[in-house]
């Protein structure tokens, strides 16, 4: 009996442990997830949030209208650029500093992480400081005489792209970086001593190994992209509009469901995505499971 | 090793190499040959230079000064991926993505071998190893033994001039590592393999080897089948390395005949050998080789037991004897053999032929 | 091939410290307009920032949403993280995903949601639903922070503590609290951060006169151009991550910073 009490009190303190964040939880992410997911399924209304009638209107829209067609193609090639530039610089990145020693590899390391925490509006502030009508680049360029007028480097696919790329890329390196380390060198030589040069023994042993890294780096990078606004905005102005501006766009005109209804759009791009990503790097197969 | 002609029938030599790692020397203008077929161990404590001579093998390391033969070529700079050899790691070095059947292939598709030839070499080696049916299996479904023999298959397979072992019985439990060990040398045998075999264990040296090199601090101490080694040890090192052994310093009296009589602080004893008088000399006997008498006896140095421990098979006798500690093992072969106790007067035999001068004589301590 | 490795690796550094050195540069010019190179010094955007009341009024705001959200999130994420770290079986790694889930999830979203769900409810006053948004997004990092000091410590010590005569409260109190506050802090101190900076949650839960640095500066951005008080702006903030960097890096050291992201 003694014994059943105590664990009765232990499981009780365990609850109480759980139970203030469960709570916060579910009622301030599921609740407002699921009734947003609810709302999607609306007629929008003049003057309530959403109108009483269910519908499948807006999803009917965002799957026929050419308009969202061309926003989610453009927003699937944005993705796309950017994840392989990503995959370019941060795996090179990564591959120059995993070999160092811990405490270098941690201060370069550093210099990446800092940026992150540095708030995307200033880093996309940066970018327009370069490359904007009064920025460096037309500055410079205008001392030396090269140019009249200023050039319009902003405003385009390519200014969002890449300016994305360069706020996302050290979640690449980083996450690639922390793979390679962890590769015991052991492989590599076991790689040498079955006759497989560097470039084979980096296409049939490090690559594969380090591809949880490259996986959750891609994954991270790509999701980030999906939702971030104030730098598709400021570099891509008006004109150059993702997904996610449409989001803004249908709040803007207070058509709420239509608004949500892009969210969920947004998310199952996400999970298309995702998959595709974890499909062609198979980073599970490290784990040795198939 | 004793004659350099038979360099053609080595398949590693290596000829006065040096490798430093900043300051320190890690391998000491080292020569070696090792005799095609055999199984070559180097033995010696963490830090004594013999997985630096496995990695100059294998090309992992370079050579600062020196040549690395292997089968009469000079790989002294050539990448490791070019070389003629083969490895198990410490810990296996199984590549966790591949299956059995891909991990030991992939030495035959990086050669270029031609998938249905790798496929048959593949079952072969696999059922060398006994693992006929494991071949779909990731390395992480199998048991430490198992990877084991996965490892030695992806090794065998290659059919290299040498195999190397990096200490791969390491990771393994007791009773696994001991049948492991008979399983490995009679594969070995089987197969004719030249097999490097760097350990730290002196009893494992022992059981597998044909000759053992005893290396410390980047030199080769003792080289020599495993007999020699334990039973005549050349220097103080390797006495106490390999097993325990008890050391006596002693000084010539007279010599002649084949013999010398021979005294220490204890008293005077017969030593196999010529040597001149005065000189001063370190001995070594093992302690299994020490004879233990009940009472004082003409002919016996006396001692005194200092402690006894039971060991089941044997005892361990400390003695004292002139004021050095001494160690004796008894043999449990008649129930009285071992019944000695602490504080008993006894006598003790040092039989000449079991007594072994070591090089480097006395030290002025005692 | 290795110089086109180092090549790229310089590359990556360049693109991602040059645009936030710039805009530190900028903060200090003395002219009107952005001139290379700088032809002095001067802290006179630094002085309009600080006598620019929206400026000055986002400012403290987000430093007083950053310390209750990331105390919030502090105190919620260590009581969930004791209770997930070491358990194991089905319930545990559910109540993980669903408590890590804002790491990934598109904060677009989760923003939009609590938007609107606080209309739904009659309401929300701005300043209280930042921090319950920044809260729940600061949660997984102390999570995380928390959990990993957790399985660091061998519970063979708690253990040792109990069969001391210390309770529950007093083994996490004298034995399993010294052992984790380094991860409680580095993962609060991160959920400071993040609040600080945070952009896609805030767009949607501020409102007129009640906003956070990064939504003022975006919005000058947008809709005035931009000017140079700006630059200051954004330089107040890198300036005051790099100080939260340099304390946790003290009190926590160098490798719970990086691998706080």
């Amino acid at each position: 009996m003694a014994s059943g009490s105590f664990r009765l009190t232990r499981r009780w303190a365990a609850f109480a442990l759980v139970a203030p964040p469960l709570l916060v939880f579910l009622v301030f992410f599921v609740v407002p997830l699921v009734s947003l997911f609810w709302v999607s399924f609306h007629a929008p209304s003049q003057s309530e949030l959403y109108g009483p009638e269910l519908t499948l209107e807006h999803y009917a829209t965002i799957l026929t209208d050419p308009f969202y067609h061309t926003i989610i193609l453009r927003t699937l090639s944005t993705g796309a650029v950017i994840l392989a530039l990503c995959l370019v610089l941060g795996y090179a990145t990564a591959y120059v500093l995993a070999p160092l020693p811990p405490r270098k590899r941690l201060l370069l390391l550093l210099l990446l992480v800092v940026p992150l925490m540095v708030s995307n509006v200033v880093r996309a502030y940066g970018w327009i400081a370069i490359l904007g009508r009064q920025g460096l680049v037309n500055a410079v360029l205008r001392d030396t005489g090269l140019i009249e007028r200023p050039l319009l480097l902003l405003n385009s696919f390519e200014a969002v792209s890449f300016g994305l790329m360069t706020i996302m890329l050290p979640y690449m390196v980083i996450s690639v970086a922390n793979a390679l380390a962890s590769i015991d060198a052991q492989y590599k030589e076991a790689a040498q001593s079955l006759r497989a040069d560097p470039v084979r023994t980096f296409i049939h042993v490090t690559w594969p190994l380090s591809s949880p890294g490259v996986a959750s780096g891609m994954l991270l990078v790509f999701l980030l992209t999906l939702s971030a606004y104030v730098t598709i905005t400021l570099l891509g102005g008006p004109r150059m509009k993702l997904l996610v501006s449409l989001v803004f766009d249908s709040v803007g005109s207070f058509r709420w469901p239509l608004a949500a209804a892009i969210s969920f759009a947004l998310l199952v791009m996400a999970l298309i995505v995702s998959g595709l990503i974890m499909a062609l790097l198979r980073p599970q197969r490290v784990q040795g499971r198939g | 090793m004793s004659d350099s002609g038979s360099a053609a029938l080595s398949d590693v030599r290596f000829e006065r190499v040096t490798k430093r790692y900043g300051k320190a020397v890690a391998v000491k203008a080292l020569s070696l040959a090792i005799p095609r077929g055999s199984f070559f161990s180097l033995l010696g404590p963490s830090g004594c230079g013999k997985t630096t001579t496995l990695r100059l093998i294998a090309g992992f390391e370079t050579p600062d000064e020196g040549d690395v033969f292997i089968r009469d070529t000079r790989v002294t700079e050539t990448a490791p991926y070019r070389r003629d050899f083969a490895m198990v790691f410490q810990n296996f070095a199984l590549f966790p993505h591949l299956t059995v059947a891909d991990n030991v292939a992939f030495g035959l598709r990086m050669s270029g071998v031609a998938r249905e030839e790798r496929a048959k070499a593949v079952e072969a080696a696999l059922a060398m190893v006994k693992l006929t049916g494991f071949a779909e299996r990731y390395p992480k479904q199998l048991s430490g033994g198992q990877q084991q023999r996965v490892a030695i298959a992806r090794a065998i397979v290659m059919k290299p001039a040498v195999l190397l072992l990096d200490e791969p019985l390491g990771a393994l439990d007791k009773n696994l590592r001991e049948s492991m060990q008979v399983e490995l040398r009679s594969l070995q045998r089987e197969l004719g393999l030249t097999t490097v075999f760097v350990t730290h264990d002196q009893e494992e040296a022992l059981t597998m080897s044909d000759s053992i090199a005893v290396m410390r601090d980047g030199v080769i101490e003792q080289l020599g089948a495993p007999r020699e080694i334990y039973e005549r040890p050349a220097t103080e090192f390797v006495a106490t390395f390999l097993g325990a052994s008890n050391l006596i310093d002693a000084t010539v009296v007279e010599s002649g005949n084949g013999s010398s009589q021979v005294e220490a602080t204890f008293g005077r004893f017969t030593l196999a050998g010529s040597h001149p008088a005065g000189e001063r000399l370190r001995l070594a006997i093992r302690p299994e080789r020490v004879l233990l008498k009940p009472g004082r006896d003409s002919g016996a140095l006396p001692a005194i037991v200092r402690d006894v421990v039971y060991r089941g098979m044997s005892a361990h006798v400390f003695l004292e004897s002139g004021g050095l500690p001494l160690l004796a093992f008894v043999q449990n072969a008649a129930s009285a053999a071992i019944d000695w106790s602490p504080g008993q007067e006894v006598g003790i035999v040092l039989p000449a032929e079991s007594l072994v001068r070591l090089n480097g004589g006395a030290q002025a301590h005692g | 091939m290795h110089i086109i490795l180092l090549l790229l690796a310089g590359l990556t550094y360049l693109l991602v410290l040059g645009p936030i050195l710039i805009v530190l540069v900028t903060a200090f010019t003395p002219t009107d307009f952005f001139v290379f190179p700088p032809p002095g010094f001067s802290l006179r955007w630094f002085e309009l920032f600080f006598n620019t009341e929206s400026l000055r009024g986002a400012f403290t705001r987000s430093i007083q949403i950053a310390i209750v959200s990331s105390l919030v999130a502090t105190l919620l994420g260590t009581m969930a993280a004791l209770f997930v770290a070491r358990r194991k079986g089905w319930t545990a790694s559910l109540l993980q995903t669903l408590f890590l889930a804002p790491l990934i999830f598109p904060a677009i979203v989760f923003g939009l949601s609590l938007l609107l769900f606080f209309k739904l409810i009659g309401g929300m006053p701005e300043f209280l639903g930042l921090v319950i948004a920044h809260a729940i997004l600061g949660m997984p990092f102390v999570i995380r922070a928390v959990s990993s000091s957790l399985l660091a410590v061998d519970p063979v010590l708690e253990e040792a503590s109990q069969s001391l005569k210390a309770g529950p409260f007093r083994t996490f109190g004298l034995v399993t609290f010294p052992l984790i506050w380094p991860g409680i802090l580095s993962g609060g101190l991160f959920a400071f951060i993040l609040s600080f900076g945070e952009l896609n949650t805030a767009l949607f839960l501020t409102g007129p006169g009640v906003t956070t640095l990064p939504i003022e500066i975006f919005s000058y951005l947008q809709f005035q151009g931009g000017q140079l008080v700006i630059a200051a702006a954004s330089a107040v903030q890198v300036g005051m991550i790099a100080i939260v960097v340099l304390v946790m890096e003290r009190l926590v050291g160098l490798g719970r910073v990086v691998r706080s992201k």
